[in-house]
């Protein structure tokens, strides 16, 4: 029998929180979690079988950060940059830091504004008896960060953070992030995952929670580019208080596998959530994408769109999952999803799922696995752009609901870059 | 000189409902010249749009008999974006809408495939030429800025095209109803736009269903067209005569029997 997780790392675990001076509560809930992680079950999906890639399997979580080369930074005051769990910069305006805003390393904040982290921690969607991988993320959480936002604070300028893997070393990323947004703020938050270098293969483990007090809004963006050997469990979360709207807008835009599992609980009266959701998938890559969103408050809103195009061998399933609660009366929930197929080697699915058991509600959803729409090509062609540049700014027009909606011009045009280059390497036969 | 040639062609379009082919065009003969300027007339449902699209090649559109000549070289082979790059040009009647990709990078997107890999246009001399060219069509840096007709009036659709068009300055033109929907100083803006073309080395070939656009952009040469044919060719005077007559009038004086779809 090999030996359980718990005696593998029982004392890293330890070792690592009293190493970085973690609260004892802290210390506690990894240990707990670890304990429990032996018994809970890996989180499944419709259509999406992800368990040969042994992201359960931890191989070297505590392992120290190296050095990588250089990574161009964006220009903006309200930064973070992580190297693993090695922060590189983290900045923050005067004016921002004046009025009350936190965002910081997950250690940074555990040491100075613990009972904040305490209160949300796992505390308000998912939690740590959820499923195994949230329970690992916490146990051998080995980066992560924080960011908070104090009542009826409105920023105008983005919040941006830069987590960097590190691909040319053994090492587990184990990640958790958490964003607070207290009652009646307003937040644009942007994250960007990418991986420096690609020499080792490595599994990654990510748990974003993201929470809309009441009357608060959050818009949430993100561009995640992990490379071809790295495979991903990415776990993104919220819950949205009354009148309160929190906006996703995700580029999955990873060359390995991933297994995503975007909720949004729309818990109070009023709620509304926006998910959007764009892939592309290359090579022989696998990307399962469910996008979830649950209404439990009366009048809330939640709306799921994903778009995503698949070239080459590669699979992308999109799984729309609409639930309402009883009791969720003149609720909302619609969604589209619709996937594009570059080739017939490839394969692509796109599932709604609708689960509704109050009455007095609407409900849609749309779905299709298509092709690229002619009418567009011919235009652009008929300017004498060839057909595989003209195939390029087609599909780019089919992703845009989530390019459009990056605030920040700079981000825009780097998610831009990714879309191409991840095409133009796709259209390699 | 460039030279476009038109010899009776044959166009068929698949019904959608029953699969069927259905002739569209039923010999058509034009020759264009570069420095010419030629004007189609027709009623609703002629052709006309049809012709056009064979032309640049759309695939829905099937030659099943005929040529069409660029200098004296079938391009029925070529597809579309061939064509493009030889010098044909096309202002759509209904020019797609594409989020995400703005306007600007669009037309250098299309400047830059008839220019070699280590020859692109360089960024300077692009918003050069666009700003001297969206001055001559009214047009401001926020409209290229924007995503191409993304949420763009007709009007500025139509203006768009003529924008394409006088970036990409291509050999022919045909324009197809640029006029349609348009006021009277959006009419003129956009005639103003092809006429800065015109020249001994660009020819057009100019769609629409009205002569008013014709008094702003005189033609050399305008072609009457019915029931995928064109059944008679003359001056700038035809244009006129039409529209005292009317499509029936002239219809009843060549005695064609021709069911015209707006005959009330
Ligand atoms: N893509 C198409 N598919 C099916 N029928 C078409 C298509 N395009 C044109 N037609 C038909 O061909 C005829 C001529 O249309 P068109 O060339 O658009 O006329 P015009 O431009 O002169 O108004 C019409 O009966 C129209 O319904
Ligand atoms: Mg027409």
């Amino acid at each position: 029998m090999r030996p359980s997780l718990k005696e593998n790392y029982l004392d890293q675990v330890v070792d690592f929180a009293n190493k970085n001076e973690e609260p004892n509560w802290f210390s506690e809930l990894r240990q707990d979690a670890l304990n429990k992680s032996a018994d809970l079950a890996l989180p499944q999906y419709e259509k999406i079988n992800y368990r040969s890639w042994r992201l359960d399997r931890p191989k070297a979580p505590f392992a120290e950060d190296e050095n990588i080369s250089d990574v161009t930074l964006p220009e903006t005051d309200n930064l973070l940059v992580q190297n693993g769990g090695t922060t590189v910069v983290s900045k923050l305006s005067d004016k921002l830091a004046d009025k009350g805003v936190i965002f910081t390393d997950i250690w940074t904040a555990l040491k100075e504004y613990p009972d904040l982290v305490q209160k949300y921690f796992l505390n308000t969607t998912i939690n740590v008896d959820s499923n195994k991988l949230i329970a690992l993320n916490l146990a051998l959480m080995n980066g992560g960060s924080f960011l908070y936002i104090p009542k009826n604070l409105k920023v105008e300028e983005a919040i941006q953070a830069i987590y960097i893997q590190n691909g040319d070393e053994k090492k587990d990323y184990n990640h958790h992030v958490l964003v607070v947004a207290d009652e009646g703020s307003e937040v644009t938050y942007l994250e960007n995952y990418l991986s420096n270098g690609n020499k080792e293969t490595n599994i990654a483990n990510i748990v974003v929670e993201v929470v809309a007090l009441d009357n608060s809004n959050v818009h949430f963006s993100a561009l995640d580019q992990f490379g071809s050997n790295v495979s991903t469990y990415l776990n993104r979360h919220g819950y949205v208080g009354n009148d309160a709207r929190l906006d996703w807008a995700i580029g999955s835009m990873n060359d390995g596998h991933v297994v995503g599992d975007f909720g949004t609980e729309l818990r109070g009266e009023g709620s509304h959530t926006e998910a959007k959701v764009v892939a592309i998938t290359t090579s022989d890559q696998v990307q399962g994408i469910d996008t979830k969103v649950t209404n439990y408050g009366k009048h809330s809103i939640g709306h799921i769109l994903q778009h995503g195009v698949i070239l080459q061998s590669s699979t992308l399933t999109f799984n729309g999952v609409g639930h309402i609660v009883k009791g969720a009366r003149g609720s909302d929930s619609q969604q589209e999803s619709r996937v594009l197929m570059l080739s017939r080697k490839a394969r692509g699915d796109a599932d709604p799922i609708l689960l509704i058991d109050e009455n007095d509600v609407t409900a849609g959803h749309a779905a299709s696995v298509g092709r690229v729409n002619e009418d567009q090509m011919y235009y652009l062609m008929s300017r004498g752009i060839d057909e595989k540049t003209a195939q390029r700014l087609v599909i780019r027009g089919f992703l845009s609901s989530v390019i459009t909606e990056i605030p920040e011009k700079e981000v825009r045009d780097r998610m831009t870059a990714m879309i191409e280059r991840k095409l133009v390497n796709g259209q390699q036969k | 000189m460039s030279t476009l040639e038109v010899k009776d062609l044959h166009v068929s379009v698949v019904d959608d409902e029953n699969g069927k082919g259905q002739e569209i065009l039923k010999g058509v003969n034009l020759t264009m010249s570069t420095g010419e300027i030629h004007a189609i007339m027709g009623p609703n449902g002629t052709g006309k749009s049809t012709l056009s699209q064979a032309i640049m090649g759309n695939s829905a559109y099937k030659v099943t008999q005929g040529d069409i000549l660029f200098d004296g070289k079938s391009i029925l082979e070529m597809p579309v974006d061939e064509r493009a790059r030889a010098g044909l040009f096309l202002a759509m009647q209904y020019p797609q809408e594409i989020a995400g990709v703005t306007n600007v990078e669009f037309m250098r997107a299309a400047i830059n495939s008839r220019r070699a890999d280590d020859d692109q246009i360089p960024i300077m001399e692009f918003m050069k030429k666009l700003d001297a060219k969206q001055e001559i069509l009214d047009m401001t840096d926020e409209m290229s800025e924007r995503y191409l007709n993304e949420g763009f009036s007709g009007g500025e659709k139509k203006r768009n095209e003529i924008l394409q068009l006088l970036m990409i300055e291509p050999k022919f033109a045909i324009l197809d109803e640029i006029d349609s929907g348009l006021d009277i100083d959006a009419l003129k803006v956009v005639s103003r736009g092809v006429n800065s073309m015109r020249g001994d080395n660009f020819g057009s070939l100019i769609i629409t269903h009205y002569q008013r656009l014709l008094n702003y952009i005189v033609p050399d040469q305008v072609h009457i067209m019915m029931d995928g044919r064109i059944v008679k060719s003359g001056g700038p005077d035809l244009a006129k005569k039409l529209e005292e007559e009317g499509y029936a009038g002239l219809r009843d004086d060549l005695n064609i029997d021709a069911k015209l779809t707006d005959e009330i």
